[in-house]
């Protein structure tokens, strides 16, 4: 069977091309993303070459050719055979037209009006004013908010329309004229000027780690611990009750949440008879929304340490409680010299997994509070997905969004690296010494 | 310390494994729980240490009385059958946790460690995990960890059952002397009759939550009280005859051989059916009353030799037999039975 090996490499193949089409191709495109200007604006294929008012701004501020940029804005009117054409087919007057020709042709005018005035001084002038107008329109010329495929057609264009460039004009004008996107460090630097970063930053951290502690790693070991000390039936029971949350679909569970909190909903109705003014108790104010941030998060989160925890203990020998019974050890004594340093590595493993997905999702917050009230609750990966997938303006910065991305998965390195050296790593998984 | 179980009750449910059991055991003694699974030896262990609540009865150390004392309360050490040791402590932590827990100070503990340790040799392995250590290591480390808080009992649960057999023999001998130089009151619960009858001052042999006899280890084997207990002590084990009590003798029934008995125990029951024990050391050639079989199985142990006899009606005779025999399988032999040490049954069982 010497085509085992290949043989396995075929088996494996459906996954390979999943794992490389639905996992390292957005990781890798998103690291490229994230240097780049990427927004709606640009596309994301490659862009063509404009002259706009959005361009005319960098050339004047960045280049200082505020002259150019003059010039390059301006509208011009000239009498030619293209126009005269176009303006034949509007329907436009032929006397007129036939009149333009001959007293006009070649001739070119700054702006409308004067043209206007010059369709006016004709013999055969339309009627009208909208004749005038139908006519005069024609002969505008202008390379503003023209979209050329290539520079070098945008450059012909220009030298038609009589403005001589230096090479340093053409250079600058590449750079502004260009509509697609382009490599930039700009991302970066946008994100350390912004103070909202630094807020979104103190956010995540407070989130992550206030319901990691208080929960998804605290609540969790009181609820295995406690049910340990149960009877079978009864543990069960609460152990069941404590994962609902955790099969309720996301949507239903923040649901329920929002009825509690509505200022029509269970809280306001209970809270109006003793003095309080109904109102939304979740959007109503910063602290109360990171409340209900936490417990929506936490009340799901601490049912899979739960679990763990769980099992880790009756994975303990019975014959060591029995031990440590006999040895003198007081409950208390128990959880804190037995449990607790035999549930060490199932304490690293949870805390760095719910690290992590804390600190990547957002879906019970954006479904929640949506980052409110006034931003308060927003956390860095809701922030990520708000820039680069879900904007109002409709302006969606992938770019940006990406590069904020690129940063949280640098936290989640970092905070990952510094558990395992919290936790002793290296000790916790060498290979035992026995004689 | 002397312990008493008071008419001790058990159950699990509506399981009663237990009933009304006494047991008394000396000061100073080391007394064997011997029994198959499900006896109730470890059951008993479990309840003198605490970790299981007794259901009726009392338990009392010395003249107190510890039925509803917790096991934190009890001090009594225990030696597990899988030692028990924590894992994520050192050899000296685990040794000195109980004392942790009483919050002695620390240098306290560390001559406490040290002493025990010393007696029981492993002074040179304080700072190993119990994961670097070998079996006998481990067991040494949990009887030094039972014995710290110089407990008023010391219970032992099959503590040599996970141990290979060299070690176990060696470690029988050590238990025994760190038992004898202590002077500490020992209850070795076990399943193996040799580890009861070589360690222990006395043996208590169960069967089905009742203690059958308890006395000492060789008076238990020269007369126990029912056939159970014979075939319980002593490897390779005691054979059976079925037959009948006629006019002073027992008769059996295939090869008629006649084996006169003593007149205490043939008076008053003539005629009556019975079963004689005939150990495999009293089984031997050239001696005794004769009985005619057929060699079915040899089993060399090296300085002895087992031999299966095979009678005419498929009973099975064993004869353990020191010299060389020349005796082959197949063979036809005639050898004797002692009939000085021969035992006899009732149909229940009930020694004669």
């Amino acid at each position: 069977m010497g085509n085992s090996k290949h043989l396995g490499l075929f088996l494996l193949a459906p996954a390979g091309i999943f794992v490389i089409l639905f996992f390292l191709a957005p990781v890798v495109l998103t690291g490229v993303f994230g240097f780049t200007n990427m927004s709606t604006a640009t596309g994301i294929t490659g862009g063509s070459y404009m002259v706009s008012e959005s361009a005319m701004r960098p050339l004047r501020s960045r280049f200082g050719e505020d002259a150019l940029a003059d010039q390059l804005s301006k509208r011009i009117y000239t009498i030619d055979e293209e126009g005269l054409q176009a303006a034949a087919e509007a329907g436009g007057d032929a006397a007129a037209l036939t009149e333009l020709r001959s007293n006009f042709f070649n001739e070119s005018f700054g702006n409308r009006r004067e043209v206007e005035t010059a369709i006016k001084s004709l013999n055969a002038r339309p009627s009208t004013t909208r004749g005038i107008k139908i006519i005069s329109a024609q002969f505008v010329k202008s390379v503003i908010n023209v979209r050329f495929d290539t520079f070098e057609e945008l450059l012909t264009s220009i030298a038609d329309f009589g403005i001589e460039l230096s090479d340093d004009q053409i250079e600058a004008l590449a750079d502004v004229t260009y509509t697609g996107w382009t490599f930039t460090l700009q991302n970066f630097k946008t994100m350390v000027e912004l103070p909202d970063t630094r807020k979104t930053l103190i956010n995540t951290l407070f989130y992550v780690f206030t319901t990691l502690i208080l929960f998804n790693t605290g609540f969790a070991l009181v609820l295995s611990i406690s049910t340990h000390y149960m009877p079978t039936g009864p543990a069960g029971f609460f152990r069941s009750i404590w994962l609902l949350p955790r099969v309720t679909p996301p949507v239903l569970y923040v649901l329920m949440w929002k009825w509690l909190a509505w200022d029509t909903g269970f809280l306001s109705v209970i809270l109006e008879p003793m003095g309080f003014a109904p109102r939304n108790w979740m959007l109503d104010s910063p602290t109360n929304a990171w409340v209900f941030i936490i417990l929506i998060n936490g009340i799901v989160g601490a049912s899979m340490g739960m679990l763990i925890f769980s099992s880790a203990i009756k994975a303990i020998p019975a014959s060591l409680f029995h031990a440590s019974e006999v040895d003198g050890a007081t409950r208390r004594q128990q959880i804190w010299h037995i449990i607790l340093p035999q549930l060490r590595w199932p304490i690293l493993f949870i805390t760095i997994y719910q690290t992590l997905s804390l600190l990547t999702s957002f879906e019970y917050i954006l479904l929640a509070t949506d980052g409110g009230p006034g931003g308060a609750t927003e956390v860095w990966a809701l922030s990520t997905y708000l820039k680069a997938l879900q904007n109002y303006g409709g302006a969606l910065q992938y770019g940006y969004g990406a590069a904020l991305s690129l940063v949280l998965v640098v936290i989640g390195i970092s905070v990952s690296l510094i558990y395992l050296k919290l936790f002793d790593f290296k000790n916790l998984t060498a290979p035992p010494k026995i004689e | 310390m002397r312990i008493l179980l008071d008419k001790f009750t058990k159950k699990f449910g509506n399981l009663t494994v237990i009933d009304e059991m006494d047991l008394e055991i000396h000061d100073g003694e080391m007394i064997a729980l011997l029994g198959g699974s499900g006896c109730g030896k470890s059951t008993t262990l479990f309840a003198i240490c605490g970790i299981h609540k007794v259901n009726g009865g009392r338990i009392l150390f010395g003249d107190k009385d510890v039925t509803n004392v917790t096991s934190q309360e009890r001090n009594v050490g225990v030696v597990f059958q899988s030692f028990a040791l924590y894992p994520h402590m050192s050899v000296e932590q685990n040794i000195g946790f109980p004392l942790k827990l009483r919050k002695e100070s620390q240098s306290e503990i560390k001559r406490k460690v040290d002493e025990i340790a010393e007696m029981v040799h492993i002074e040179n392995l304080l700072q190993r995990r119990p994961g670097e250590l070998s079996g006998g290591q481990q067991q040494r480390v949990a009887l030094a960890r039972a014995l710290i808080r110089r407990p008023d009992v010391l219970l032992l649960d099959e503590p040599l059952a996970n141990l290979d057999a060299t070690l176990r023999l060696e470690m029988r001998s050590e238990i025994r002397r760190i038992q004898r130089e202590t002077g500490i009151t020992a209850v070795l619960v076990t399943h193996d009759q040799t580890e009861a009858m070589s360690m222990c001052d006395r043996i208590a042999i169960m069967d089905a939550g009742k203690i059958v006899q308890i006395t000492e280890p060789k008076d238990m084997y020269d007369n126990p009280v029912s056939d159970f207990v014979a075939g319980f002590l002593g490897s390779p084990p005691i054979a059976f005859l079925s037959g009948q009590i006629k006019d002073g003798n027992f008769i059996e029934p295939s090869t008629k051989t006649k084996i006169p008995l003593s007149g205490n125990i043939t008076k008053n029951h003539n005629g009556r059916n019975v079963r004689i024990g005939v150990r495999p050391e009293f089984f031997q050639p050239g001696s005794g009353i004769t009985i005619g079989g057929k060699v079915t199985f040899i089993e060399s142990q090296g300085r002895e030799t087992l031999f299966n006899v095979t009678l005419s009606n498929g009973t099975i005779l064993r004869s353990i037999q020191g010299k060389r025999s020349e005796s082959k399988i197949g063979d036809q032999v005639e050898w004797g039975i002692d009939a000085q040490k021969i035992l006899v049954f009732d149909e229940d069982g009930a020694r004669l």
